[in-house]
């Protein structure tokens, strides 16, 4: 019945506010970047309506809960990123006049073959970020309603997919500006609502935690996965069908699917790979990736994978070409760090109530369901139930906004690099990927979303961040230098991921560079990337094309500010600057 | 077909042009005029300075924190209203911090632009 109340109204917002922006549209370049008619204001807010994924509506309070205090620092990260576009990509990116990212590989070093390695690269990365979205719609959604997955998926698959096939960028502007001041809103009230109904008692215990050792009431845990809990003594529980079950000390293997009731005042039971909440390492302020054992080195692993990972995600870019020009796409990314801190604030609260409230939760590892199951935990009558959900309906409107940029992102890198064609074509591709990611996503239930989508900001981070870093500032970037870097960083993220899927099980410093590659593979790409480009000569025009990226757009410009440009000669200063007789004679006639 | 259906009203090469498949046009080495150049070296010189500027004080920042909060553990047990320094310090600090940084480029980069473009 939640689930009817929460998701109904967001379906049909968003296919409303996206039927908005469907309007006549005619060329690749208005289906892709919206006509790149976006202000900077409602563009920050789609940028970030796009990025608060269901890793941040959820992902980052359960984190909290499941790691300590210092799983705050993802979303420093994550702004952090958005500094650093602000300060190295955004202006001069989206000066390039490229639509996608392999579009401005190609524009600023002239290397088809690159083009396409790139578009790969943003498969990959897109593939890795988009299916942990509709595993999310389907999981949240069985949760509250008791559908299957598969009506979830499908059912995300199908809104985003549609919208995006009618509307294209514009439909997807106006989705994801109006579901940023959506989720703030569903974010923030229920935070507030949260903070003065717990009473006195659960605040002093969220700012002075305990570790969580026995549990205080009788407390039922749902496994939905298969858990290996470590137990000290034998321990008495009930099954979820209501028969007692004594559980040996020692290692205990918990069925998938299976229910257990803990009685008061038992001891909380060990999970392998995991300590308690509320110890002292948890309420540090720093992350010990994978208890590594190097919380500053774990720390700074995870900024330097944010923040360059966000600065590299190919839909995130993608969000700046819409932009008029490069001032507005700098004016994008300095709203997006201002809005992004706003809703930053919040998770911390969700994050300490919740170690409160349902440490349980880290149990079972569904510590992502930590801030849906909030509201009930504190009033059990109909205002719970309102706010479970607002915070539903929140959530699914965090995986809807992301799976619009990404899915675009897919479109444009097939049918705009891969295999260039028309509207016709880009619109299909949009419901072939989606019918190929819901494929993707039947089977992976039991993947890790947070693994998942750090591997996405792992490539992204050691393939586009040093492409668009070098391209931007280094004249003497070659084209086969950054086919070279591009390759390497790709390969090492992978073989990273690689490791950590099948590889032997490590400890201490190396399974903190496995897991967290981006500390080593970034550094590889830039190296790889300059090696390779100083053995080659740039060629003659390579400074010119960079230079271009530096230089104001403005058509019709006469350098003594005498008069604005009579006339705007569309919206893309690289078709303006390319050379054609019938330019060249509208220009002088501008002046 | 309903009465109020949009069409695009475009000349009919415009709509052949459409139409047709597309042909990626050969790449053309990108022009810069002289004039243009100039303005764009001096403009690339000086934000490169920026760059470097904003991404010293960026770093910094990211990085000391962290750096801070390891070498001070006892900042854990001050408390202000209640709650603990150090996670007062890791959400209340760093957001108004990258606030202000980009702004201060912001407005620093656009200047640049300005005055390289008039000179």
């Amino acid at each position: 019945m939640i689930a009817v109340f929460a998701v109904a109204p967001v379906v049909v917002i968003t296919l409303l506010v996206g039927l908005r922006g469907v309007a006549a549209m005619r060329t690749t370049s208005d289906f892709l970047v919206a006509s790149r008619r976006v202000s900077p204001l409602l563009n920050s807010a789609a940028v970030s309506g796009e990025y608060l994924s269901a890793a941040s509506f959820l992902g980052v309070a359960g984190l909290v809960v499941k790691d300590g205090m210092g799983a705050l620092w993802y979303p420093v990260g994550f702004t952090a990123g958005y500094v650093a576009m602000l300060v190295l990509v955004a202006a001069p990116m989206r000066r390039s006049g490229a639509v996608t990212v392999p579009d401005f590989a190609e524009a600023r070093l002239a290397s088809t073959p690159l083009r396409k390695l790139a578009a790969v690269t943003v498969l990959v990365v897109a593939g890795l970020y988009l299916v942990p979205q509709f595993r999310t719609a389907g999981l949240v959604l069985s949760v509250v309603s008791d559908s299957p997955y598969w009506v979830g998926v499908v059912i995300a698959a199908v809104v985003v997919s549609v919208t995006l096939a009618l509307g294209g960028m514009r439909a997807a502007t106006y989705v994801q500006a109006f579901q940023f001041c959506f989720k703030l809103l569903l974010f923030i009230v229920p935070a507030i609502w949260l903070l003065l109904q717990v009473g006195p008692q659960v605040r002093h215990e969220a700012v002075h935690p305990v570790p969580f050792t026995h549990f205080s009431h009788d407390t039922a845990v749902d496994f939905d996965l298969e858990v290996t809990l470590l137990l000290d003594e034998p321990l008495t529980v009930r099954t979820g069908d209501g028969r007692s079950l004594t559980i040996p000390a020692g290692e205990y293997r918990v069925a998938d699917g299976s229910t257990l009731v803990f009685p008061a005042g038992a001891a909380v039971p060990g999970v392998r790979g995991g300590a308690a909440p509320g110890g002292p390492d948890w309420s540090r302020p720093l992350l010990d990736v994978n208890d590594a054992d190097h919380p500053l080195l774990g720390t700074w692993a995870v900024l330097v994978a944010t923040m360059f990972g966000t600065m590299g995600l190919p839909h995130v870019l993608m969000r700046l070409h819409t932009s008029p020009d490069g001032r507005a796409a700098r004016r994008t990314a300095a709203i997006t760090v201002g809005l992004l801190g706003v809703f930053y604030l919040f998770p911390g609260v969700y994050g300490t109530l919740a170690k409160v409230l349902v440490p349980q939760l880290y149990l079972s590892g569904a510590t992502d369901t930590a801030v849906v199951a909030l509201p009930s935990q504190v009033d059990t009558g109909s205002t719970g139930t309102v706010f479970t959900a607002l915070l539903t309906a929140g959530a699914f409107a965090a995986f809807l906004a992301t799976s619009l940029g990404l899915l675009l992102v897919v479109a444009g890198a097939i049918s705009h690099d891969l295999v260039p064609g028309g509207l016709a074509r880009l619109r299909f591709t949009v419901v072939a990927a989606a019918a190929v990611v819901v494929l993707l996503a039947l089977p992976s239930v039991k993947l890790d979303a947070g693994v998942l989508v750090t591997w996405g900001f792992t490539v992204a981070a050691s393939t586009f961040c040093p492409l668009l870093v070098l391209g931007i500032w280094w004249p003497r970037l070659t084209a086969p230098g950054a086919i070279a870097g591009v390759a390497a960083g790709l390969l090492a993220s992978a073989g990273a991921i690689a490791v950590a899927l099948f590889g032997p099980p490590l400890s201490g410093l190396p399974a903190l560079l496995i897991a967290q590659p981006a500390p080593w593979s970034i550094p590889l790409a830039f190296v790889t990337m300059v090696g390779g480009s100083l053995f080659g000569r740039p060629p003659a025009w390579s400074s010119a094309a960079m230079l271009r990226l530096h230089l104001r757009e403005r058509p019709g410009f006469d350098h003594r500010r005498s008069r604005p440009p009579a006339r705007d000669l569309g919206h893309s200063s690289w078709s303006a600057r390319r050379s054609s007789a019938a330019r060249r004679v509208i220009r002088r006639l501008g002046r | 077909m309903s009465p109020h259906r949009r069409v695009a009203v475009t000349s009919p090469q415009t709509r052949l042009a459409h139409a047709r498949r597309r042909h990626r046009t050969a790449w053309r080495p990108p022009t810069l005029d002289p004039v243009d150049a100039r303005v764009a070296m001096r403009v690339y010189r000086a934000q490169r300075i920026l760059v470097a500027q904003a991404l010293l004080a960026l770093f910094t920042f990211l990085f000391g924190l962290p750096l801070v909060l390891r070498l001070f553990p006892s900042w854990d047990g001050v408390r202000l209203l209640g709650v603990p320094m150090s996670w007062l310090a890791i959400v209340l600090v760093p957001f108004p911090a990258m606030v202000l940084i980009s702004r201060w480029q912001l407005r620093r980069a656009e200047r640049v632009e300005d005055v390289g473009e008039l000179e």
